[in-house]
């Protein structure tokens, strides 16, 4: 079921996803998924109409987040972005906040196009090596600022290749990298440039920002993601990337290191399972699946899935009914962007976080990724 | 020798022999049809490999049966039986077996029903076979031009009737053709996909090696998560068809190849003899690396070892 309105831009759009998970019968999940189930097929309408929560539909942010941020800054604490995509820098991802009215700091956002060039810093990166670029901007800023040569990016998917006698494509000896992302001008000839890189360039290392199946550009659908890019490389070359975003660690290990807390201290809440949840897990972090996205109690409890989080719930404010096994004191707490994006989830979550607040003893963070870390 | 592996569990595993004036006539003398690779075997690109005319002639006057198994999709039966008229040999198309034509027939043989569409991620050579075989085929090279729109109100559409979706080398590939395919294996209830092949790279020229079928079929399986129905080499499904058309046991053919994987991993998995030529994209170091377990009962440098051999034999 999507349900769409054109009258007031603060109307909720329902995506197909997340009227799925109140179809979902469930007889171990408690008693307010049912609740819910039963309010949402009747009064669909009218939850339009009481909630002016708004999921991000292109570049509109969602409903009361702003003021959120500001109240908890007011308080001294500091937000980060977190997103496995990589089309944008971090410059960029800040100047897109800035037009939605948000001021953040590019220091508080974690793209994977920033791990990627993070990660090649980390390991020494020689400087007289060139890394070829098999995506977009995103990747190519951040290398950029990482003082990284590079090569390749969009303008390689203008180029053409013939597969005719004495035709022959020559490639850059020096390049020492390849860094494999979500690309929109995907072509034979990148994929050829990256392979002789990867094959014939002694140690040339394969780098994948993410390995997500589909990615969501547009409200309205699923795309395919870097995922596709990344398996399209390691089918020519038959060799295994390096993954720098979730759920690799790499972007925990950066974060747990910057801000100086112990993984333990975070927990980590989405909706997707393979990303968001092992993530955390892979980090150390304690997890929370939310329901409310991607993620339906069938396909958490499916044989097939090995991923288990420490908890689950139909959304954000179910938390508080939630019987935990173990009160834990977290000093991070990890939203997905799913998780919030909820037409109901947003107000919830704002008494969630007083909540938490309040049985905190210590220093309390609230990480709402991708876009939100809010430092308490 | 001390701390080194021994060398007899070496030797043990190496049971393949170089093929000599000692073991050819052997060889020649128990197989009744010769199963040829393609690519590095028979040409590299369009270029012919030295001595191939011959080496056929020379089987042929010996009354023995030619066969070209070819994973590349890009062309036809008929296609590929004008690039060897091209070349100067003759070929008759029942001789052809293209991944092209298994994906057509694989289809066909599991009753692919007439009002589904096939969307195809791959060249020519594909969307020719399945029209012969009475398919609808969508997508090919003509979706090479397309983009993929991504302003926030835009969507991608696809054609619901789509059934099945047909994955080999597509030198066009692109991302409009990545999320039409996504969006049907996903969306569209009981969608096939099936792959043409998965060879990494080939010598699609005769300079150097370029990304395969093995590229777009993992492109496809990391967005949809899901693993394809392999129709080519080292599948046996063509053999199927081979046994149809020539009554000959497996054992009585040899399939000649340069990849180990593929060309002589189906060789081997059909109860076929198998020769390994070293012309195309396997060296003798990868023949005999550790790591390598597909054992070809024996190796020559190229295919006109084989008459030349003979003419050795005779001596």
């Amino acid at each position: 079921m999507r349900c769409k309105t054109n009258v007031n831009p603060n109307f909720i759009v329902l995506k197909r996803d997340m009227s799925k998970a109140y179809d979902r019968a469930s007889d171990e999940s408690n008693g307010v998924l049912k609740k819910l189930d039963r309010a949402r097929k009747v009064s669909v309408n009218r939850i339009f109409l009481h909630f002016t929560g708004v999921i991000w539909k292109g570049d509109k942010l969602i409903d009361g987040v702003p003021e959120t941020l500001d109240m908890l800054r007011s308080k001294g604490k500091r937000l980060v972005f977190v997103t496995n995509n990589s089309t944008k820098s971090r410059k960029q991802y800040g100047k897109k906040f800035e037009t939605l009215g948000l001021d953040v700091s590019e220091e508080e956002i974690f793209a994977s196009s920033f791990a990627a060039a993070a990660y090649l810093k980390s390991i020494d990166f020689p400087k007289d090596k060139k890394v070829y670029v098999v995506g977009e901007d995103g990747i190519l800023k951040e290398l950029e600022l990482a003082g990284i040569q590079y090569l390749g990016g969009p303008v390689d998917g203008e180029k053409k290749i013939e597969l005719k006698p004495g035709y022959m494509m020559e490639h850059d000896e020096n390049v020492g990298a390849v860094v494999v992302g979500f690309d929109r001008y995907f072509n034979y000839y990148k994929i050829q440039y990256a392979t002789l890189c990867i094959r014939e360039n002694p140690g040339c290392l394969f780098i994948a920002t993410n390995r997500d199946a589909v990615t969501h550009l547009t409200d309205a659908q699923e795309w395919a993601g870097g995922g596709s890019m990344v398996g399209a490389i390691g089918g020519s070359t038959q060799r295994e990337p390096v993954v720098v975003g979730k759920p690799s660690t790499f972007m925990m290990d950066y974060l747990a290191n910057k801000f100086s807390i112990s993984k333990s201290q975070i927990c980590m809440v989405g909706d997707r399972l393979d990303t968001d949840i092992l993530f955390g897990q892979n980090g150390g972090c304690k997890t929370l699946l939310v329901l409310s996205g991607v993620t339906s109690l069938s396909m958490l409890q499916n044989p097939d899935n090995s991923i288990q989080p420490d908890f689950y719930t139909t959304k954000i404010s179910d938390f508080l009914s939630l019987k935990a096994a173990t009160p834990t004191r977290f000093i991070f707490v990890l939203f997905s962007y799913e998780s919030i994006t909820w037409q109901v989830a947003v107000k919830p979550s704002l008494s969630y976080i007083r909540t938490l607040r309040h049985r905190s003893r210590g220093p309390f963070s609230l990480i709402i990724s991708p876009f939100l870390q809010i430092t308490l | 020798m001390d701390g080194q592996i021994s060398e007899s569990t070496v030797k043990e595993k190496t049971k393949c022999q170089s093929l000599s004036h000692n073991n050819v006539r052997d060889l020649v003398d128990s197989v009744d049809a010769f199963l040829f690779d393609c690519d590095g075997v028979i040409w590299k690109g369009d270029s012919l490999i030295d001595g191939v005319p011959e080496t056929l002639e020379t089987l042929r006057s010996m009354g023995k049966k030619l066969v070209f198994v070819t994973n590349n999709s890009r062309k036809s039966r008929s296609q590929y039986a004008k690039k060897f008229r091209s070349l100067g040999i003759s070929v008759t198309v029942d001789e052809i077996f293209s991944s092209s034509f298994a994906a057509a027939m694989y289809l066909k043989v599991n009753d692919f029903p007439k009002d589904k569409k096939v969307y195809v991620i791959g060249e020519e050579g594909i969307l020719e076979e399945l029209e012969l075989a009475g398919f609808t085929g969508l997508g090919g090279p003509e979706d090479g031009k397309k983009t993929a729109l991504l302003r926030p109100n835009s969507f991608f559409q696809h054609d619901k009737s789509v059934g099945a979706v047909v994955v080999g080398l597509d030198q066009y590939i692109n991302f409009y053709k990545l999320q039409y395919g996504t969006l049907c294996i996903r969306e569209n209830p009981g969608c096939l996909f099936i792959a043409t092949n998965q060879d990494s790279v080939g010598h699609l020229t005769d300079l150097q090696e370029w990304p395969g079928a093995g590229c777009m079929v993992a492109a496809m399986c990391g967005s949809t998560q899901k693993e394809p129905i392999v129709v080519g080499k080292p599948s046996t499904f063509m053999m199927d068809f081979l046994l149809k058309r020539f009554n000959i046991p497996t054992s009585r053919m040899c399939m000649v190849g340069d990849r180990l994987d593929t060309d002589i991993l189906f060789g081997l998995n059909a109860g076929c003899r198998t020769l390994l030529v070293l012309s195309g994209v396997t060296s003798i170091s990868t023949l005999e690396d550790l790591s390598n377990h597909i054992q070809p009962e024996y190796y020559s440098s190229q295919v006109s070892d084989i008459p030349q051999l003979l003419s050795a034999a005779t001596l």
